[in-house]
């Protein structure tokens, strides 16, 4: 069964003190898929992607990529064995150039091939700019790349639209979709915007206080009435 | 981050020399060291030399770890005084043969320094410039206090060997001799530090410096190249340590004390530690210019206080920093 | 004991007065003072031109009231303008100031180590257990014990104490509130910089003076205040008490290591707990 699933998580608990912010996630995502992971604020979404990617440590729970248990590893080990993840809050070297951070990124992987990446994203001309000095868009991207390189089997992504205009968010939703299916990468996408979600996600899982709400086609959600009281409200 | 550490300033510097480059330069100043007491005839004037080459290595010290690390130390004269002390001690007592308390004196304080580099560089900001300073002022103690090890306070005196590495000893203590010694140690250590900060080691540490939690996200380890950076400024520290107490024959506690470690820290800052010479040349500059204010001494500390302000408040960057912003303006006039 | 236990006391009530104008000069302008110690010691020379001409008190007094013009002048031109700059810079521009006072103190009263007279008032022993004890030392003790008692009365029961602890605690809940930072900072600046010159002065007849006894005493202080848990001034009372107590239990029973500990225990916490210091969080 799990045979071609790309990462999973079992039982994922986590507390903050006395906040429990995971009460006990499955999720499971078929290789090739992009999965959305949504619900309102608090549900525990970033929890669990920080629990995937080992940032922070399930307690308890398990997680698996491509079926081997990788829950004691550290984020750097996860990395290397092709499991990416973006940030939030921009979250890249500021100092280095575009090219020379994506350079040392790829010193950690095989099948680099950097330029392509940037090529991509639209990266190429800022190459040698420094990251402080580019465009909040263009940061975002650069993001991204970085956890592109090397062409990952798994996708991490926690709003990678965070604080984009609404056509910027879209032009990076097209180019996701287009990257995950040419290069094979399986994608768990935390988003906010449902447009993006309903446009470019096979399957949605519905995060809400901590639990599993929902899960299934998008169509199944959008038409799912707890969903709709719980998170996506009359508007959808 | 660190402000001295001004990010794009950072990334702005003009594309880094190339291998062929930083050698060939080195080679030049080499050249030029060994030339240096053929064109230079005062005994005076060398000794001088001498010295401020001497703090020269301990600021690069001290400046290369806010350059490559973005970590304020205070506490870099700690590796200083071991250095001095490590051959000191072992000469005078002939624990080992001259030449192995030589490599010793080098390799110790390297060492020491890569253990604690492995916990120092998590600690940012104002808590490692204080835990850096608690540091050096323990060994400070030790050697203050420990008065069997090396006189403790009054420091202690030792006669070098005959012959060292097979060159008789006693030209170590001679100016014309020391300047090129010790010139040639700081022009190698300025190239090698160029080398590593192009070296895979070196970036990743630059992209630890600039942002450890995404440099672990992308796959890289990040407590080992911290720490090497630690390691290999440490060892310039006491390499600087190491010379002056063969020149001088005499190491004391003083070696030690976070004044000097601060006093680095100002050369570094002046000079401009975001750039790998910056802070030699604020070192030389300073020294220089401490012995030219000659009948003002009484007011050198003010001075050097009152440089330290502005240089932080007016030019971030540094003497270097400026003397590049002035050269790119000039270019860009037509 | 007893008198070995008190000189303990003795010590730690002088760390305190240091230690407690740090905690309030960063509760307020997270501004980690290098030139406290210097401070300090413009504090005991400026007391000391008064005290050798016979007039201790007079020069107690003036000495408190030009330091705490000293300390509103500091924080009007320097750190309220340092606000926006990184801790490390204003680290190095305190540092900077540091030798700039010890030059003014140098050209002014030389470098030769001076001697502090005692007040006549205060001259004398009395007998504790025993042993003949300094009245004088005494004195330090309770004037450390009513500057920690006033400081915590105005800390608890007065508006200005509540947002000095509110600042203490979070820079950014004053701001928040509407309440004047600047002249808020002003006082508690100029608070800090007259308990230097108060410690500076009390503390003459038990040093030597010199343009460079503020650096020891300095980093004793630091460590009071990282132990102490910064910002804490609860904390610095116990730290600088227990610190006190080391330094002189630690001179007479374990000489080697007694100078060791403080910095062990400082390096220790540090490396334990770094966030407690802002510049930590970058």
């Amino acid at each position: 069964m799990s045979a071609n699933l790309a990462i999973q998580g079992l039982g994922v608990e986590r507390r903050y003190g006395g906040f429990r912010a995971l009460k006990g996630v499955d999720i499971a995502v078929k290789r090739g898929e992009i999965r959305g992971l949504i619900g309102p604020n608090g549900a525990g979404k970033s929890t669990l992607i920080d629990v995937l990617s080992g940032r922070v440590r399930g307690q308890p729970g398990k997680v698996l990529l491509d079926g081997k248990d990788i829950s004691a590893l550290k984020p750097q080990e996860r990395r290397r064995l092709g499991l990416a993840r973006s940030f939030q809050r921009t979250n890249i070297f500021p100092a280095l150039s575009v090219e020379q951070q994506l350079r040392i990124a790829s010193w950690a992987v095989t099948d680099a091939g950097i330029e392509e990446v940037m090529a991509e994203l639209n990266l190429t001309a800022l190459a040698r700019t420094p990251a402080a000095e580019i465009s909040y868009g263009d940061q975002r991207r650069l993001d991204l790349a970085l956890a592109l390189v090397g062409r990952p089997s798994v996708l991490l992504l926690d709003e990678p639209a965070a604080g984009l205009t609404v056509e910027e968010s879209h032009g990076l939703a097209t180019i996701l979709r287009d990257l995950a299916n040419r290069w094979n990468v399986t994608v768990l996408l935390v988003e906010h915007d449902m447009q993006v979600v309903f446009s470019i996600c096979d399957g949605i899982t519905v995060l809400h206080l901590g639990q599993t709400l929902a899960e299934g086609g998008v169509a199944e959600i959008r038409a799912d009435k707890r969903v709709v009281t719980a998170y996506l409200g009359t508007e959808a | 981050m660190t402000s001295a550490v001004d990010k794009a300033a950072l990334a702005k510097r003009p594309v880094m020399p190339r291998t062929a480059r930083i050698l060939g330069f080195a080679a030049l100043a080499l050249a030029l060291g060994v030339a240096m007491p053929w064109l230079v005839s005062s005994k005076l004037t060398l000794s001088l030399t001498t010295q401020a080459i001497v703090d020269a290595l301990l600021a690069t010290s001290v400046g290369f770890l806010v350059l490559q690390n973005g970590r304020v130390s205070f506490g870099q004269a700690a590796f200083f005084g071991l250095g001095g002390y490590a051959f000191g001690v072992l000469v005078a007592r002939q624990l080992v043969a001259p030449e192995v308390a030589f490599l010793l004196a080098l390799a110790l304080p390297t060492l020491v320094a890569f253990l604690l580099g492995l916990v120092f560089a998590r600690i940012a900001g104002v808590a490692h410039a204080m835990l850096t300073l608690a540091v050096g002022q323990a060994f400070y103690e030790i050697a203050f206090r420990w008065r069997e090890l090396a006189k403790g306070d009054d420091g202690m005196s030792f006669e070098l060997p005959q012959r060292i590495f097979g060159f008789a000893s006693s030209s170590l203590q001679d100016p014309a001799v020391m300047v090129v010694v010790a010139w040639s140690a700081l022009v190698l250590a300025l190239a090698g530090l160029a080398l590593f900060v192009n070296s895979r080691i070196g970036q990743i540490a630059a992209a630890v410096r600039d942002n450890e939690e995404r440099a672990r996200f992308i796959g890289h380890d990040t407590a080992i190249p911290p720490a090497i950076v630690y390691a290999i400024a440490a060892f310039l520290a006491a390499l600087a340590g190491l010379l002056q107490a063969t020149y001088n024959g005499y190491i004391a506690p003083q070696m030690f004390h976070w004044s000097l470690s601060g006093t680095a820290l100002i050369m570094a800052v002046v000079g401009g530690a975001q750039f790998i010479v910056g802070p030699a040349i604020g070192a030389v500059c300073f020294f220089f210019l401490k012995d030219f204010a000659g009948r003002f001494a009484e007011f050198w500390p003010a001075i050097v206080g009152t440089v330290l302000v502005a240089v932080t408040l007016l030019m971030p960057q540094g003497m270097v920093g400026l003397a590049f912003r002035l050269w790119a303006a000039r270019r860009s006039k037509p | 004991m007893a008198i070995q236990l008190l000189n303990g006391v003795v010590y730690g009530g002088l760390l305190y007065l240091l230690a407690v104008g740090l905690v309030l000069i960063f509760g307020l302008r997270e501004v980690v003072n290098f030139a406290h110690g210097a401070l300090f010691m413009l504090g005991s020379y400026v007391g000391y031109t008064l005290a050798a001409s016979g007039q201790w008190w007079l020069g107690l007094l003036v000495s408190v009231v030009f330091m705490a013009a000293v300390g509103c002048v500091l924080d009007a031109l320097v750190f309220r303008s340092l606000r926006k700059h990184d801790h490390i810079v204003t680290v190095l521009i305190t540092f900077g100031l540091l030798l700039i006072l010890e030059t003014v103190v140098t050209v002014t009263w030389g470098k030769a180590y001076l001697s502090y007279p005692v007040p006549k008032l205060l001259a004398g022993t009395v007998e504790i257990a025993g042993s003949p004890f300094p009245i004088y030392r005494l004195f330090i003790i309770a004037v450390s014990l009513l500057v920690a008692a006033g400081l915590a009365a105005w800390l608890r029961f007065t508006r200005m104490g509540l947002y000095v602890r509110a600042a203490s605690t979070n820079a950014h809940v004053t701001s928040i509130q509407g309440i004047d930072v600047d002249r808020l900072s002003l006082v508690v600046v100029g608070l800090g910089t007259a308990l230097a010159g108060l410690s500076g002065v009390v503390a003459g007849p038990l040093l030597t003076l010199s343009p460079t006894m503020g650096n020891y005493i300095l980093i004793d202080s630091f460590i009071v205040v990282v132990i102490g848990g910064l910002g804490s001034f609860g904390g610095a009372f116990i730290a600088a008490l227990l610190i006190g107590q080391i330094h002189n239990l630690g001179a007479i029973y374990l000489p080697w290591a007694a100078t060791m500990l403080p910095f062990l225990l400082m390096i220790g916490i540090l490396i334990w707990r770094p966030t407690g210091f802002a510049g930590s969080r970058t």
